[in-house]
């Protein structure tokens, strides 16, 4: 696969080495001579100076021959640039972009960027994942607008245990998909019943998560 | 009209100055402080102070959910491009305006439907005429 990657920050330069090591074709555009020298003396030929949003930097990388074009520069509205450039352009299958805003997340999917990373959200999630006594996990975003999925798990004082799914009443357009026991995930159904220290997936508006949360945990 | 304007610089206070006359309802946002003080000096204009960071929230506080217009008018294209964009597909603004520097980015965006003005195709076309004069 020949990965574009524009922008190299350090997740930059760790994708592609990450990329490289993997068997992959990776060129990485950087703008800043410094940065762009240390990569050109540790990578070669991988680097490439120039801005990634000039059409002249991108033909010189062939970007019409990436399979993907990956946008990591630290301005948002630059790396939606770059994406409609590469799709609209250069024809690229698919792109994908890292975001700070997670409130800019619905426009780059409404563009049409397949992949959209959002730095914000991952750190969220990791931090939630690692903070005890909340154990309500971001798992991501949808391409619906404010819907996300959740993980969710379920403390042994809970009020739902060895309840059926079907009895529980859930908040508008919020429902359970999976329930991860210790013995594996199964498809939740009506009839499953929630054990302590399960964990539910959920899909839910992002406002009613917090309700979501005190239905399935409340004591 | 509600008018919605992101950018304080002198393409956007001589828009005001000519927008203001017909009594529309004008916001400008801006990152420009000075810029902005000289405006809200006019009546029936509103300025709204921001910072990159939170460009979405500002824009909700401009009142972008019940703008007629919205014109991206700021010096950085790229910026214009996120934010016309947003109120064009995320907030249905009725009518966006994205103003852009680079005549490359002009034809690209052009072609996919959002109304552009810049002032670099005349320009080139001028400079052409005058050099065959």
């Amino acid at each position: 696969m020949y990965v574009l990657i524009i922008g190299c920050s350090e997740s930059g330069y760790h994708l592609s080495k990450a990329l490289i090591a993997g068997g992959h074709e990776v060129v990485v555009v950087e703008k800043n001579p410094e940065r762009f020298q240390l990569l050109n003396e540790e990578m070669g030929s991988v680097a490439l100076l120039g801005n990634g949003t000039d059409e002249t930097t991108l033909k010189q990388a062939g970007i019409s021959r990436a399979d993907v074009v990956v946008s990591l520069t630290g301005a948002d509205a630059t790396n939606l640039v770059i994406s409609q450039m590469a799709k609209h352009i250069f024809k690229v299958a698919r792109t994908m972009a890292l975001i700070k805003d997670p409130k800019n997340e619905p426009i780059f999917h409404e563009i049409g960027v397949d992949v959209v990373v959002n730095s914000t959200h991952l750190v969220l999630a990791s931090l939630e994942e690692g903070v005890p006594g909340r154990p309500l996990i971001h798992l991501m975003n949808l391409r619906v607008p404010g819907m996300e999925l959740v993980s969710i798990s379920i403390p042994g004082d809970s009020n739902i245990i060895s309840k059926r799914l079907g009895e529980i009443e859930l908040p508008p357009n919020s429902f359970i998909a999976l329930i991860i026991k210790k013995t594996g995930a199964t498809l939740a159904t009506g009839r499953s019943i929630v054990e302590p220290d399960d964990e539910l997936v959920a899909v839910t508006p992002a406002g009613n998560e917090q309700i979501l949360y005190d239905i399935l945990t409340g004591v | 009209m509600r008018v919605l304007i992101f950018g304080c610089n002198r393409l956007s206070t001589s828009l005001v100055a000519d927008l203001a006359k017909d009594d529309n309802h004008i916001t400008v946002l801006g990152t420009e402080r000075n810029c902005l003080e000289s405006l809200a000096a006019l009546n029936g204009v509103r300025v709204v102070l921001t910072s990159e960071p939170m460009m979405q929230d500002y824009l909700q506080e401009g009142g972008i959910d019940h703008s007629d217009v919205f014109l991206a008018m700021s010096f950085d294209d790229h910026q214009n491009i996120l934010v016309a964009q947003i109120a064009k597909y995320i907030f249905n603004v009725p009518k966006v305006v994205c103003h852009l520097g680079s005549p490359q980015l002009q034809v690209m965006y052009a072609g996919l439907g959002l109304d552009v003005v810049g002032y670099s195709f005349g320009l080139m076309q001028d400079v052409r005429q005058a050099i065959q004069e």
